[in-house]
């Protein structure tokens, strides 16, 4: 029985002892859940580009973005058959609100409530990708406005043990690791107990890092590189992987009208360009013979910024590329593809476990708040799984690596985490092969490090945790054999 | 403007005016014979000479502090780094050629040179501690700049890492050192509400504080940011605003290109720099030092009056010398350790001191009740790594704030012992016997009592400034709080395996491991406590000589004019009538001399 099975039959034995009461609803939907997309919250401080980066995951703009603060709802975005925007007021019913397209983003009408009285929005998108996950927005920390602010607690700190979300992406502008803001981010959002089991770090507007230089991306790499060995990053997200949003976003939306454009800087002269474009004002303002209006100028800067149009332009005039090649170009440079990569392995791949995890911790805790006849078995039975379920034990061994509770060698450690799978699920990252890697290598190499750990949970030499953490090892391996003989 | 530029020029002139003066006045005390007010003279032309103008450039990390410092200078004195923000603040100054020196911890500190190219490896994170073991605490970059002649210091420092951080902490104590502050902050968003906290307390500690929008050539939007800023700024008062682009400032400088150096908006800022701040604080010590030549005059107006009127009138001379006699023994009495403003001083230095440790005690007490609260709530296993920095910056924010007050209310006491010792010794100054008024046909000179004040609460901020030196203020606060460190508590591996229901167990190891966690807190607030009761204490002390020192040697500076007054009144009384006009013409002469040097004086205050 799989891991879903089982946690969708103590989901059906929770509803039956809770029947009539006023948490059977909430069970349900909590079994529903399980057959949803994965939830995913975009996380971080107040300005960190959040709208912006949903919107390159999604590939459409469908979150306002603007210079000053925007977001001010918690906003859900979720698949579905038609276009449809509903409102949770604080006080009263749910209800369908107005909304039109402007620019491309949804211009919601909330028909007279102030955006204080909204407890959520969820916009209804038919979309490929929110198929795959339902993306929740959030109001930053840290904002000006108290009440934005605030609104971003209401959610991040639920006062029950469900959790809304089941992933998180946090969000952070270049910080260093023993600021206390920094760890604030981390601190504040507790969408989902900031855990290195199922929250990702992005290091959003990488292209702000060196001002907008042709080898910030480069900068922004080594960075996030650096902030993903520290010891403090570790305790709570899996990686730090860095994205220049903005980019990202144009990428995935461009449009023809908008390549014209830049081929008409990339017309120009590398010198050229490089004056043009040492400010921003000097882009809008100089060069009249450059064919473009003051209006398109804005525009281009609006969807690029001047790194991307800088970057851009030099695509273009080093050789002839289409429409489409551009966009893919921009997409891998600004790290969208890189995250989109890092996505699967680490969320979706297990998104089961991740959404087992969710539903058995919130219905752990409605059995220990909410006693009744049965609750006591039901509570046992939860135990039991998280207990005992593989994929669960794998992820206890690797937060505990990761919180630096488990003492080896470093190379042992990095073996361990790779084995249950911290670097991503599958055999070929687990066995650290090549994608490509047949079954035979997988199979050898599987071998090998069986024995490995099997030595290392009977070493004595082996500290007790060390020894705990080899047993999930152990079982690690086996599954992967299992796994390749059933295959054969 | 043009109003600006000459009221700039007059400014430039006012130093130069006071330097005059300063340089007759010693002259005058080597003529006269008082090395002891020459003295007082010689440390206000060494002020004059070097004023040691600071302005401190604070803000978040990597908003382009260094950059802007950089721009400001046109060249490049502070390291820029993508990744590595700057670690340790950054002296800017004035020097015949380029050269560098790191500040090593001590008391007070000790500087010594590099090589330039070393510069960055010790501004930026990681060499801080030299091979012999003696902390790096600054470094300092001399520059042949013209703006920096005037002696101005430009201060480039860490980054804040937020309000609550002890950085932060570190950065406003230096503030209050500080004669003016740019708040730096990127044109990528508008000011958040730990920016504005910041900019508030910066404005109440410091006074002239500016914000600077930076980096105006990568951002479009920089104008909708500045506008949102100017809004946020009204909330906390009369800050100016300035937008500017470093990067296109260090190419016109580079190009020498005077438009795009107006587009980059550095003019702006170098005019309030130069301007504003800079000549604003020379002027501030020009007519500090003009004070000090109108004091030294009145010693040696109240020495000849004496004379003057036992030689005028040989008959009164007796009563002159008597009264003379009075004042000395007034005189004396002042000097004592039973003086008013000495009782005064000694009282107040042991309420403030017991003031201060309970305020500090009564912070702590406050920080260690939210500590066991957070504990209560989260496990320690989960929230124990977040609970240090969490503690540093609380605590730092408690100690800065105690600071605060032991300033204020020192500085207050300096004001009270001044006062009371201005009204014993202006009795004394009633006793002119002789009116030089008329003779020196001038109107007399009032005493403008605000500065009076300024210069006694002065005291107070010299006393400070020497204690830290204004430079350990940025690294004392980290520095002493890192004396013990939280120490680690047990936490056992969460792995089980196989179905056992431990909840019980887990609930003890809980109960336990936040016991451990309030006595570790416990244990490191205690350590704190004991730590700064000794400095302020020794901050306390310092205060109370520095202020015993400067009115005992004002009492000094007085016992001895009288006593000179005395003796020459004395010997008037035994000369002939020839000798007696010859030396009535030299001291009215004296007289309209000193006059004439006051006035110049007094001008230079004006």
């Amino acid at each position: 029985m799989t891991l879903v099975d089982r946690t969708r039959a103590v989901l059906a034995q929770a509803i039956e002892v809770y029947r009539g009461t006023p948490d059977e609803a909430r069970l349900v939907a909590t079994m529903a859940r399980l057959d949803e997309p994965l939830r995913v919250a975009i996380a971080g401080r107040v300005k960190s580009g959040k709208s912006t980066l949903l919107n390159a995951l999604v590939g459409e703009r469908l979150a306002a973005t603007d210079a000053g603060e925007c977001t001010r709802i918690v906003t859900w975005y979720e698949d579905g058959h038609r276009y449809q925007v509903t409102l949770y007021p604080r006080d009263g019913e749910p209800r369908p609100a107005r909304f039109d397209r402007e620019d491309g983003a949804i211009s919601v009408d909330l028909g007279g409530l102030a955006p204080d009285d909204v407890e959520q929005m969820v916009v209804t998108w038919p979309s490929q990708q929110l198929r795959r996950a339902t993306l929740i927005d959030t109001p930053g920390i840290g904002s000006l406005s108290e009440n934005v602010s605030r609104r971003a607690w209401a959610l991040l700190a639920t006062e029950e043990e469900e959790t809304p979300a089941d992933a998180v992406l946090y969000l952070m502008r270049h910080l260093h690791a023993g600021d206390v803001e920094f760890l604030r981010a981390f601190h504040d959002s507790e969408v989902s107990r900031p855990n290195p089991v199922n929250a990702i770090a992005v290091l959003s507007r990488a292209d702000e890092i060196g001002a907008g230089r042709p080898n910030s991306m480069t900068s922004a790499r080594q960075i996030a590189a650096r902030l993903s060995t520290d010891p403090v990053v570790r305790r709570v997200v899996q990686t730090v992987v860095p994205m220049a949003g903005l980019l990202a976003e144009t990428a995935v939306t461009l449009t023809e009208t908008e390549v014209a454009h830049l081929r008409k800087v990339a017309e120009r002269t590398p010198r050229e360009v490089e004056a043009l474009l040492l400010t921003a004002d000097r882009f809008l303002t100089q060069m009249p013979e450059l064919g473009l209006t003051s209006f398109e100028r804005q525009h281009l800067l609006d969807r690029f910024g001047v790194f991307g149009v800088r970057l851009a332009s030099t695509i273009l005039r080093r050789g002839p590329v289409t429409a489409t090649e551009l966009a893919r170009d921009l997409a891998e440079r600004s790290g969208l593809e890189e995250l989109q990569a890092v996505l699967h392995s680490l969320f979706f791949a297990r998104k089961d476990v991740l959404k087992s995890r969710s539903a058995l911790l919130a219905l752990d805790q409605l059995a220990h708040d909410q006693p009744r006849p049965g609750s006591l078995a039901l509570a046992t039975e939860v135990e039991e799984i998280i207990a005992s379920a593989h994929p669960f034990n794998e992820l206890r061994v690797l937060s505990a690596v990761r919180a630096g509770w488990v003492a080896g060698k470093p190379a042992v450690l990095e073996d361990l985490e790779r084995v249950i799978g911290g670097n991503g699920t599958t055999r070929a990252q687990r066995l650290s092969l090549e994608p490509g890697a047949t079954e035979a290598e997988q199979t050898t190499a599987a071998d090998l490090a069986l024995a490995r750990w099997q030595r290392r949970a009977e070493s004595p030499m082996s500290g007790h945790e060390l020894v705990v953490a080899a047993r999930v090892a152990v079982r690690s391996c086996e599954g992967m054999l299992a796994e390749l003989a059933a295959a054969r | 403007m043009a109003q600006k530029t000459t009221r700039a020029a007059a400014d430039g002139d006012t130093a130069a005016a006071a330097r005059g003066v300063v340089d007759q006045g010693l002259k005058a005390c080597t003529a006269y014979g008082r090395p002891d007010l020459g003295e007082r003279l010689t440390l206000a032309r060494r002020k004059l000479a070097d004023p040691g103008i600071h302005v401190v450039v604070v803000g978040e990390f990597k908003q382009g502090k260094s950059s802007l410092v950089n721009a400001l200078l046109g060249v490049t004195a502070c390291p820029v780094d993508d990744d590595v923000a700057t670690a340790l603040p950054t002296y800017v100054r004035y020097g015949a050629e380029v050269g560098a020196r790191v500040i090593l911890e001590g008391d007070p500190p000790v500087r010594e040179p590099i090589p330039t190219d070393q510069i960055r490896k010790h501004t930026l994170e990681g060499g801080q501690v030299l091979a012999d073991g003696r902390r790096v605490v600054g470094v300092e970059v001399l520059l042949p700049r013209n703006m920096l002649a005037g002696g101005l210091t430009v201060v480039d420092t860490p980054g804040l890492g937020g309000l609550g951080s002890a950085h932060a902490a570190a950065s406003l104590a230096a503030t209050s050192m500080a004669d003016a502050v740019l708040f730096i902050t990127d044109a990528s968003q508008e000011l958040t509400r730990t920016e504005l906290d910041f900019l508030r307390r910066a404005r109440d500690l410091c006074g002239t504080v500016a914000c600077v929008v930076t980096k105006t050539d990568f951002y479009p939007a920089w104008r909708t940011i500045r506008d949102l800023n100017e809004q946020h700024l009204r909330q906390v008062g009369d800050v100016p605003l300035m937008a500017v682009s470093s990067s296109l400032r260090l190419h016109a400088v580079k190009h020498n290109d005077a438009q795009m150096n107006t587009e980059s908006g550095f003019r702006e800022l170098v005019r309030y720099v130069t301007d504003e701040v800079g000549r604003g604080g020379a002027d501030r010590i020009a007519k500090e030092a003009a004070r000090e030549v109108i004091a030294v005059c009145g010693q040696f107006s109240e020495q000849f009056r004496g004379e003057r009127s036992a030689l005028a009138d040989p008959s009164s001379a007796q009563q002159v010398i008597d009264e003379l006699t009075g004042t000395k023994q007034r005189v004396e009495m002042l000097r004592a350790a039973a003086s008013r403003w000495n009782q005064t001083l000694s009282d107040g230095v042991a309420d403030l001191s017991a003031d201060i440790e309970h305020d500090f005690r009564g912070r702590i007490r406050k920080v260690i009740a939210e500590a066991d609260e957070a504990i209560e709530e989260a496990d320690p296993a989960d929230t124990w790594a977040q609970m240090e920095p969490w503690l540093l910056s609380r605590v730092s924010y408690e100690l800065v704030t105690n600071y605060t007050y032991l300033r204020d209310r020192a500085a207050d006491l300096s004001q009270v012992v001044g006062d009371h010792f201005q009204q014993a010794s202006g009795d004394l100054g009633q006793l002119a016997v002789y009116d030089p008024a008329p003779l020196l046909n001038r109107t007399e000179f009032e005493a403008d009592i605000t500065l009076e004040r300024m210069t006694a609460r002065k005291q107070t901020m010299v006393a400070l400034k020497g204690s830290y030196s204004g430079i350990l203020m940025f690294t004392m606060l980290p520095g002493l709080l890192g004396i013990t460190g939280l120490a680690p508590i047990a936490i056992p591996i969460g792995l089980m395996m196989g179905r056992s229901s431990l909840r019980d167990e887990k609930r003890r190891q809980l109960a336990q491991r936040k016991s451990q966690a309030k006595n570790a807190i416990r244990r490191y607030c205690d350590e704190i406590q004991f730590v700064m009761g000794k400095d302020s204490r020794d901050t306390l002390r310092r205060i109370q000589r520095q202020l015993r020192d400067h009115y005992g040697t004002r009492a000094e500076e007085l016992n001895r004019t009288t006593a000179e007054a005395l003796r020459s009144a004395t010997e008037a009384v035994k000369r002939t009538q020839v000798e007696r006009e010859r030396r009535l013409k030299d001291l009215d002469a004296e007289l309209v001399r000193l006059g004439q040097l006051q006035q110049r004086a007094e001008a230079v205050c004006k």
